[in-house]
């Protein structure tokens, strides 16, 4: 039994003794899961002889609340946009100023600007992407670029349709389908959009995140999708098209940001103007096949992605649209809306 | 006495239960063995997909963080359940025994995610006011304490079956209470300890809740692995890793109830 405590002690002791020590030369990633390519890493990590440790998360949500506790320990972490801006207001972020690091020529110049790093003092992009929806042509020939195809399905698409389980998305598709602005608190409005989506709704078979199985399996001719998503649905089934409606498409960007306090902060600058270089952006993009935001990345490409249609939206096709998240009082409404839609 | 097995309807009801509890797992672990890439069409049969998880260096760290999280955890916890078992059931009955009791089981009935928001906030507290991180010492410590109680149950269950009258013997031949415990106790109660060791590791093994809160960089487990790439489309690699997460479990699970079982007779 000594023996047995005394083993069991000395393994503590040894795992307790080996816990990593917060030396030079390291580097804490914490971003999405499958979200980050080995490649970039390897690279990083010869060209400034840093060891760098990448985990994962699955929400912006489980990502806050490690970092509100405090002392997470990470250096890097990758907000999406409305989430950049709460980090920024909490004081969570070290103000890195990519703005002026060597790389920073690169950034497209409409990102500089944005509602969540205005003049980007905090983070710079890693993937941008859109968010609309993808059409199996195979079963429809008509035009796809209007959110009619969502809201007023035509006959060959009925009952095929997949809506992503995202209040927010719906009902941004809506109000552009409508012609209205974002986040409206107008009565009159919310209520057209509530009928637009009752009425729509028998049309639609599922509500899912699923997008590439839905479709791949052919289980329903469209989703609303992101075009990331939609690329990689059109490697199994060749028909899928990701549509840019001419009404208005919703666009998502995340940021790669400091952490306040980070231990390894001349690492973790050295990483955001790392991103900033073009071939290195292309790297992100050929793994999470979204666009990145800096300019000169295509050459870097595989040719078979650099031309895809879903990075290369059609001439005369309206820019991406950034929201920031609306008022409480509205999302109160959507919310009753989304929960009458979906009883 | 009514047999419950001659009782209309009853093999219906077992049936579809053991269908509904079993048909996704089997699933899971059917399209593990697909040779296409999507996780949910049959592309034919194929062992590819264990390959390209056991060339993931990813599945690499994370499964060594796993085994040497479980293996600390199922050491300490058990050895502490041990003591702990003992200290409740071979000595007179002591004021406060229950409300121990109720103390060593309480990670049993305390909501998961409530001990892990405390524990995350716990150890930034201690890391903030003392500097204090263990590293990966913070996990191990979160699951040697909801370990215990998994450990203490088996253990204790076979201390209360065991025939104090051996015990009694060894004492009346002037054995010292040491001795006694060393000879006769515990090779008695080693087949509790090793069915809560077993219990204690799966536990460990696991756990996704308290560990994605307390887990730091570099940290990321199994389950946590799992679950970060359900991100992206699944591809059957994930069914690989899960099936091969599902054997391990199951082999200790059943270790744990062979043990439990073959000893007594």
């Amino acid at each position: 039994m000594k023996k047995f405590l005394l083993t069991a002690a000395s393994i503590a002791t040894l795992a307790l003794a080996a816990a990593p020590a917060f030396a030079d030369g390291e580097l804490h990633i914490y971003n999405w899961g499958d979200y980050t390519n080995p490649k970039l890493i390897e690279k990083f990590e010869k060209q400034f002889s840093v060891k760098v440790t990448l985990d994962s998360y699955d929400s912006n949500e489980t990502m806050l609340s490690k970092v509100r506790a405090g002392n997470s320990g990470y250096d890097i972490v990758v907000p999406s946009d409305y989430t950049v801006a709460i980090m920024v207001k909490d004081g969570l972020l070290e103000q890195t100023e990519p703005n002026a690091m060597a790389n920073f020529k690169n950034m497209e110049p409409k990102y500089i600007h944005s509602y969540w790093d205005d003049g980007r003092h905090f983070s710079v992009p890693w993937q941008v992407g859109l968010t609309a929806f993808s059409v199996d042509t195979a079963k429809y020939k008509g035009d796809i670029n209007t959110y009619a195809i969502l809201f007023k399905t035509p006959d060959e698409l009925k009952g095929q349709v997949n809506m992503l389980d995202d209040m927010t998305s719906i009902m941004h598709a809506a109000e552009r389908y409508l012609g209205q602005p974002r986040c409206s608190a107008d009565k009159e409005n919310l209520k057209k959009v509530s009928e637009l989506l009752e009425a729509a709704k028998p049309n639609w078979k599922t509500f899912s995140y699923d997008t590439i199985t839905k479709l791949t399996s052919h289980d329903v001719a469209v989703s609303q999708n992101w075009n990331g998503y939609s690329w990689r649905s059109r490697q199994v089934v060749g028909t899928v098209q990701f549509a840019f409606p001419k009404e208005g498409i919703e666009g998502f960007m995340d940021n790669v940001a400091v952490l306040k306090g980070a231990k390894n902060l001349d690492n973790a600058k050295a990483f955001q103007n790392f991103v900033m270089d073009p071939e290195n952006a292309a790297l992100i993009s050929e793994f999470a096949r979204y666009q990145n935001g800096i300019v000169g990345s295509k050459p870097f490409m595989d040719k078979d992605f650099a031309n895809a249609p879903e990075i290369n939206p059609p001439a005369g096709s309206p820019e991406p649209e950034f929201v920031p998240p609306c008022d409480p009082a509205v999302i109160e409404i959507y919310n009753k809306i989304w929960t009458k839609l979906k009883g | 006495m009514v047999d419950v097995k001659a009782q209309p309807g009853f093999k219906t009801i077992t049936m579809l239960c053991l269908a509904l509890l079993y048909t996704p797992i089997l699933i899971l672990v059917l399209f593990a063995f697909n040779a296409g890439d999507l996780a949910a069409t049959w592309g034919g049969f194929s062992a590819k997909w264990f390959g390209v998880a056991f060339s993931n260096p990813e599945f690499h760290s994370a499964a060594k963080n796993t085994l040497a999280i479980s293996a600390v955890a199922t050491l300490v916890s058990t050895t502490f359940a041990t003591m702990a078992a003992i200290g409740m059931t071979r000595v007179k009955a002591w004021p406060g025994l229950s409300a121990a009791l109720m103390v060593v089981n309480l990670p049993l009935m305390v909501p998961e995610i409530i001990t892990a928001v405390a524990t995350l906030s716990f150890f930034a507290m201690i890391a903030g006011a003392f500097g204090l991180n263990f590293g990966i010492g913070n996990i191990m410590i979160a699951h040697i304490v909801f370990c215990i109680p998994f450990a203490f149950m088996p253990i204790r269950a076979r201390l209360e079956d065991m025939d104090m009258t051996l015990e009694n013997a060894a004492a009346d031949l002037y054995a010292t209470p040491w001795q006694a415990f060393r000879r006769i106790t515990l090779p008695l109660l080693m087949p509790g300890v090793a069915s809560g060791a077993a219990l204690a590791f799966i536990v460990s093994f696991d756990d996704f809740t308290i560990t994605q809160l307390v887990a730091g960089p570099g940290q990321t487990t199994l389950p946590l692995f799992i679950w970060n790439q359900i991100r992206r489309p699944i591809t059957p690699e994930i069914n690989a890793i899960s099936t091969i997460l599902l054997f391990v479990s199951v082999a200790f699970i059943s270790l744990s109830f062979l043990i439990a079982r073959t000893k007594k007779t």
